[in-house]
C-alpha cells in the first residue's frame, strides 16, 4: 500500500522496441509507468526481454524506437551516468565493488565534489544514511571481508547515497540471508513511504507479491500483465510468467514410467554450510531425477558436492553397494560417478587440446597399455565413435575443442563420460548456451542413458525440459528440498510455484 | 541443426608445416643460426677451431648441469607452477655431499644430497599446494632461505673433500663405441619409419616422429663423420638420457598426459578425476631431488663449493625454459626444447670467448635474446589465440538471446 498516486509518473516507458544488430527482436512495444512512492515489480523469464528493458531504463543502451519520459520530460539517455545524474540509480546483481577498499570508500565511489576527499563529512553522510534506512554499516570494514549479502547491502547503500528519485533493484535478494532480506524489505518500504520510487526485478514471486504495489510481467518481449499487485493472485501470475503455450507442451507425453532398478546413488544429509543442505535423496538405475530451482537455490553446489568437488561438504554419498565415499572427485569417479559441469570451458574442457584428447581424459588408464601408456590409436577411434554417435559437427577428431560451437563442445564433455564405466551421471545445466538442434540431441542422449541402466541426476533452470526428460523432479529452494514431484503427474505451474516460494514445502 | 564448426581435417602438409614452424621449432632454428653465425665470424677471424669436436664437447659440458635443471624446471612449469629455488637447492645439496663424503662415503653423500633436495621440494610443495601461497613468492622465499642455510654451514669459506670420487664422476668421459652409436642410430631410424608406415595417417605420424628420425639421422652422421663427438662427460650423457626419458614419459604416458592437463586447466582436470594436488606437489619434489643430483655434480666439478656457488642460476634455468617455448602459465612445454634453450645460452657465452668479445657484452646480448624470444612466442601465440577467440564468438551467438543474462535464470518457458 503505497501513497495513492497523484499526478505524473516518475518514469514513463511508451511503446519501446529494441532490435539488435544480430537481428534479435528483444522488446516489441513495451509500455509501463512507475509512480512516485510505489514499488513496481518487473517479472519475466529468461529471454523475455527483462534484462534488455533494464539496460534501456538505466541508460546503458538506447531503444530502437519508442520513448522514455523522466518526470514528465522526454529523455534520451546514452550513458548510465546521465541516468544517474537525473536521479535514476540501479543496483545490479553483480554490482562491482572494490574489494580492497572500505565500505566508506565504496559507498561514495565515484562521487566527487571538488578535489578533496572529505572523510569526516562522508562519515556523517554515511551515518545519516544508515539511520534513515535503519541498517548500520561499519564504514571502515574492508569489502573483501564482507559476506555476499553484506556486499549487496553496501551496493544498495551506494545507490541510495546518490539520493535517487527512482531506485532499480535487479534480483537483490538472491544473495541475501532471510534476515538481510527482511531488512531490505523494511528499507524499501520506509523509503517508499518517503516518496522514493522502486523498480523491483525478481524471480521470487512470493516476494514480489509481498513487497510490490504494482507489477508488470514481460514475456516474449511484450507486456502480458500490468496491474496493481492486489488485483492479481499467484495462479494468474504464474500463468503470465510461464505462458499459455505451456498447455501444449504439457500435453506432450511425459516419459513412460519405466520400472526402475536398484538404488544406484544414495545421498544422506549432504550439506555445505552457507550454500545448501541438509539434503537426502536416492537415484535408481534407469531413472532420471531432476533438480528444479531458481538462482540461489544451491542446485549446482549440491551437484558438485555429490561429485566430491566441494571440500566443505559434509554428509554421506554412496554408490550402489559401496560405503560412504571419500570427498574427492577422484574417489567418486572411480566409484562410478560422472559430472558434466555447468561451465564447460572453465570446468570441463582444455581448449587447446583436440577432441580425442579431451574425451579420453577421465578414463585414460583404461585406454592404455598396462594402465600407463595411452594407446592413441584407440583414443582416436573412440573419439570418432562418439563424434558419429553424438552428432558432433566437426571435420575431424583432431580439432581443438576451443574451435567448436557451444553445442558441440558440450557434446564433447558428454563424450568424456558416456562410454566409460560411469553408473550415475550428474548433469549441470546440460543445455545451457546450446542451440536448439543440439539441445534436442542432448535430451535424447539423456534418456538413452537411463535406458542403458544408468542413473541420471540433472540440474536445469528450464523446467519444461526437466519435465520432458525426468521421472522425478526435486524442487530446491534456498538450499532445501521443498518438494518431490512425479514428472508425469505435475505441471509447470506447480514446479514454478514450489521453486518460487508460492507453495509451501511438501514431499510427494 | 547444430552450427558447423571447424575446418576439415588438417592435411599432412599442414601438420608437418605446423610441426616445423617457427612457433614450434623456432628454438632449434635459432640455435642452428647462432652456430652458423659464430662459426662464420670465427672463421673469418682466422680462428678455425669453433666447430671442432673439442669445442662442441666443451659447450655441451658447460650446458649439462643447467640443462638438467631446465628439464625438471620445465616439468614444474608444465604443471602450472614456478620454482625459483632450484639453484640454491643445488648449492645446498652440493654442500651436504661434500661435507659428508669423507666421513660416510660416496653413497651416503649422494643420497643425503638428493634427500635434502627432495625435502626442499616438499617444503615448496606443501606451501604452494596445501597452504595456498603463490608459487613465485614461496620459491623466492626458499631461494633466499636455502641460500642462507648454505652460508650458515659454510660460514664464509669454501670447503673441499679429500675423497675425489665426486670429482671423478663429474669429469669422467665416456666414449660411446662407434658400433653402439650405429646400432642406436639405425634402431631410431627403423623405429621411426616403422611408426610412420604403420600409422593410419602417415602425414601426421611423420610430424610426430620427425624428432626420432632426425635424432637417428644425426647420430648416424656423427658416428660416421665425427666419432670424437661420441666422447662426452658424464653430466652431458646424464642430460641427454634424462631429456630423452623425461620427454618420453611426458609424451607417452598417462602421467605425462595428466600433468599437462593439470597445468592446462586444473579445475577441469580435477573434475575429470585427476588428483591435482599429487601432480603439482610431485613436480616440486622431483625438481628438488634432481636439483640435488645437479648439486652433487656441481660440487664434483672442482671438488669444492663456496657460499656463492650457482648464485643466479635459477634465472638462467628459467631463461632456458622460456627460450624453449615453455608457457609460464602451465599446460605446455617440451623438455627437449628447454635443453636447446640452455644450449643457446651457453653457445652464446662460448661464442663470446671464441670471438674474443668482452665479457661485459654477454649479459646485454643474453638478456636481449631472452626478451626477443619471449616476444616472438607471445606474438605468434596471440595470433592463434585471437583466432580462437573470434571463432568462439561467432559460434557462441546462439539465437535468439542476444546476450546471456547475468546469471538470470527462472522458471518457465524460453523464447523459442
Amino acid at each position: 500500500m503505497g501513497i495513492a498516486d497523484p499526478g505524473a509518473p516518475v518514469l514513463a516507458v511508451t511503446d519501446v522496441h529494441k532490435r539488435y544488430s544480430t537481428g534479435t527482436y528483444a522488446l516489441r512495444g513495451v509500455s509501463l509507468q512507475v509512480r512516485p512512492g510505489s514499488v513496481h515489480g518487473l517479472l519475466g523469464s529468461n529471454g523475455a526481454g527483462k534484462s534488455t528493458l533494464i539496460k534501456i531504463l538505466c541508460g546503458a543502451q538506447p531503444a530502437t524506437s519508442g520513448s522514455l519520459a523522466w518526470q514528465g520530460t522526454s529523455v534520451d539517455w546514452s550513458t548510465p551516468a546521465q541516468a544517474l545524474g537525473a536521479g535514476l540509480a540501479a543496483v545490479h546483481q553483480h554490482t562491482p565493488l572494490v574489494d580492497s577498499l572500505t565500505v566508506l570508500d565504496n559507498v561514495f565511489l565515484g562521487m566527487r565534489e571538488g578535489l578533496r576527499w572529505d572523510a569526516p563529512r562522508r562519515r556523517e553522510e554515511l551515518a545519516a544514511l544508515c539511520d534513515r534506512i535503519g541498517y548500520p554499516l561499519d564504514p571502515d570494514l574492508p569489502i573483501a571481508e564482507m559476506s555476499v549479502g553484506g556486499r549487496q547491502m553496501v551496493a544498495i547503500v551506494q545507490a541510495l547515497a546518490r539520493k535517487p528519485t527512482l531506485l532499480l533493484l535487479d534480483e537483490p535478494t538472491a544473495a541475501l540471508s532471510p534476515h538481510e532480506r527482511e531488512i531490505l524489505f523494511t528499507v524499501v518500504r520506509r523509503l517508499r513511504d518517503q516518496g522514493t520510487a522502486f523498480v523491483y526485478v525478481s524471480h521470487f514471486l512470493d516476494e514480489v507479491m509481498e513487497l510490490t504495489d504494482h507489477l508488470t510481467v514481460l514475456r516474449d518481449g511484450r507486456v502480458v500483465l500490468d496491474s496493481p499487485t492486489a488485483a492479481t493472485d499467484q495462479e494468474s501470475l504464474v500463468t503470465a510468467v510461464v505462458g499459455e503455450r505451456l498447455a501444449r507442451l504439457e500435453d506432450s507425453a511425459p516419459p513412460v514410467t519405466r520400472s526402475c532398478g536398484e538404488t544406484l546413488l544414495r545421498v544422506e544429509r549432504l550439506e555445505s554450510p552457507g550454500r545448501f543442505g541438509p539434503v537426502s535423496l536416492e537415484v535408481h538405475a534407469g531413472e532420471v531425477v531432476g533438480f528444479a530451482g531458481l538462482l540461489g537455490s544451491g542446485r549446482s553446489e549440491l551437484l558438485q558436492a555429490v561429485f566430491g568437488a566441494d571440500k566443505r561438504a559434509r554428509g554421506q554419498v554412496a554408490l550402489a553397494d559401496s560405503g560412504p565415499l571419500r570427498n574427492t572427485p577422484r574417489a567418486r569417479v572411480r566409484a562410478g560417478l560422472a559430472l558434466v559441469p555447468e561451465d564447460r570451458n572453465r570446468q570441463g574442457l582444455l581448449a587447446d587440446w583436440e577432441i580425442w584428447r579431451n574425451e579420453s581424459l577421465p578414463y585414460l588408464g583404461r585406454a592404455s597399455y598396462a594402465g600407463a601408456l595411452p594407446r592413441e590409436r584407440d583414443e582416436r577411434s573412440a573419439a570418432e565413435v562418439s563424434v558419429r554417435d553424438l552428432g558432433i559437427m566437426t571435420g575431424s577428431v583432431e580439432t581443438p575443442v576451443g574451435e567448436l560451437s557451444g553445442g558441440n563442445a558440450q557434446k564433447v564433455v558428454f563424450g568424456k563420460w558416456l562410454y566409460g564405466p560411469a553408473r550415475v551421471i550428474l548433469l549441470d545445466e546440460p543445455t545451457a548456451g546450446v542451440d536448439v538442434g543440439a539441445k534436442v540431441d542432448i535430451l535424447r542422449l539423456i534418456r538413452r542413458q537411463a535406458e542403458l541402466g544408468r542413473g541420471v541426476l540433472i540440474v536445469s533452470s528450464e523446467f519444461e525440459e526437466l519435465r520432458s526428460v525426468c521421472d522425478r523432479i526435486l524442487v530446491l529452494r534456498r538450499g532445501r528440498l521443498v518438494a518431490e514431484l512425479v514428472s508425469a503427474s505435475t505441471d509447470l505451474h506447480e514446479i514454478t510455484a514450489y521453486a518460487s516460494g508460492l507453495a509451501g514445502p511438501r514431499t510427494a | 541443426m547444430s552450427t558447423t564448426s571447424s575446418a576439415p581435417s588438417p592435411s599432412a602438409a599442414t601438420l608437418l608445416a605446423r610441426r616445423f614452424s617457427v612457433r614450434s621449432a623456432g628454438v632449434v632454428y635459432a640455435l642452428i643460426l647462432l652456430v652458423v653465425v659464430i662459426a662464420t665470424l670465427s672463421a673469418s677471424q682466422g680462428r678455425s677451431g669453433y666447430l671442432s669436436s673439442v669445442n662442441i664437447s666443451n659447450i655441451l659440458d658447460q650446458t649439462a648441469l643447467i640443462g638438467i635443471l631446465a628439464i625438471f624446471m620445465t616439468v614444474v612449469l608444465i604443471s602450472g607452477n614456478f620454482d625459483l629455488s632450484v639453484a640454491s637447492t643445488a648449492a645446498l645439496a652440493g654442500t651436504v655431499a661434500l661435507k659428508t663424503i669423507d666421513g660416510h662415503g660416496v653413497v651416503f653423500a649422494i643420497l643425503a644430497a638428493v634427500l635434502v633436495g627432495a625435502l626442499v621440494g616438499l617444503m615448496n610443495a606443501v606451501l604452494v599446494q596445501k597452504v595456498g601461497v603463490n608459487a613465485f613468492i614461496v620459491t623466492l622465499g626458499t631461494l633466499t632461505a636455502v641460500r642462507g642455510v648454505v652460508e650458515v654451514i659454510l660460514d664464509g669459506e669454501s670447503i673441499t673433500a679429500n675423497t675425489t670420487t665426486l670429482l671423478t664422476m663429474a669429469t669422467h668421459r665416456w666414449a660411446m663405441p662407434t658400433w653402439l652409436a650405429l646400432v642406436v642410430a639405425v634402431a631410431l631410424l627403423a623405429g621411426g619409419i616403422a611408426m610412420v608406415v604403420r600409422s593410419s595417417n602417415r602425414g601426421r605420424a611423420l610430424g610426430e616422429w620427425a624428432v626420432f628420425l632426425l635424432a637417428g639421422l644425426g647420430l648416424l652422421l656423427i658416428a660416421l663423420l665425427r666419432p670424437l663427438l661420441l666422447s662426452q662427460t658424464v653430466p652431458t650423457w646424464l642430460m641427454i638420457v634424462l631429456a630423452v626419458v623425461t620427454g618420453a614419459l611426458l609424451r607417452f604416458t598417462v602421467i605425462g598426459r595428466n600433468l599437462y592437463a593439470v597445468g592446462g586447466n586444473a579445475e577441469a582436470a580435477r573434475l575429470s578425476g585427476i588428483p591435482v594436488d599429487v601432480y603439482k606437489m610431485g613436480a616440486f619434489i622431483l625438481n628438488g631431488a634432481m636439483a640435488g643430483v645437479v648439486g652433487v655434480l656441481y660440487a664434483g666439478r672442482f671438488n669444492s663449493v663456496n657460499p656463492t656457488v650457482l648464485t643466479g642460476g635459477e634465472l638462467t634455468v628459467i631463461a632456458a625454459a622460456v627460450l624453449g617455448g615453455t608457457s609460464l602459465f602451465g599446460g605446455s612445454g617440451y623438455v627437449g626444447k628447454s635443453v636447446v634453450g640452455a644450449l643457446i645460452l651457453f653457445t652464446l657465452s662460448n661464442g663470446f670467448n671464441v670471438l674474443n668479445i668482452g665479457a661485459n657484452y654477454q649479459n646485454v646480448v643474453q638478456g636481449g635474446v631472452l626478451v626477443a624470444a619471449a616476444a616472438l612466442y607471445t606474438v605468434t601465440n596471440q595470433n592463434e589465440r585471437s583466432k580462437f577467440r573470434s571463432r568462439l564468438k561467432r559460434s557462441a551467438i546462439a539465437p535468439p538471446a542476444p546476450e546471456p543474462p547475468a546469471d538470470a535464470e527462472s522458471a518457465g518457458s524460453r523464447v523459442a
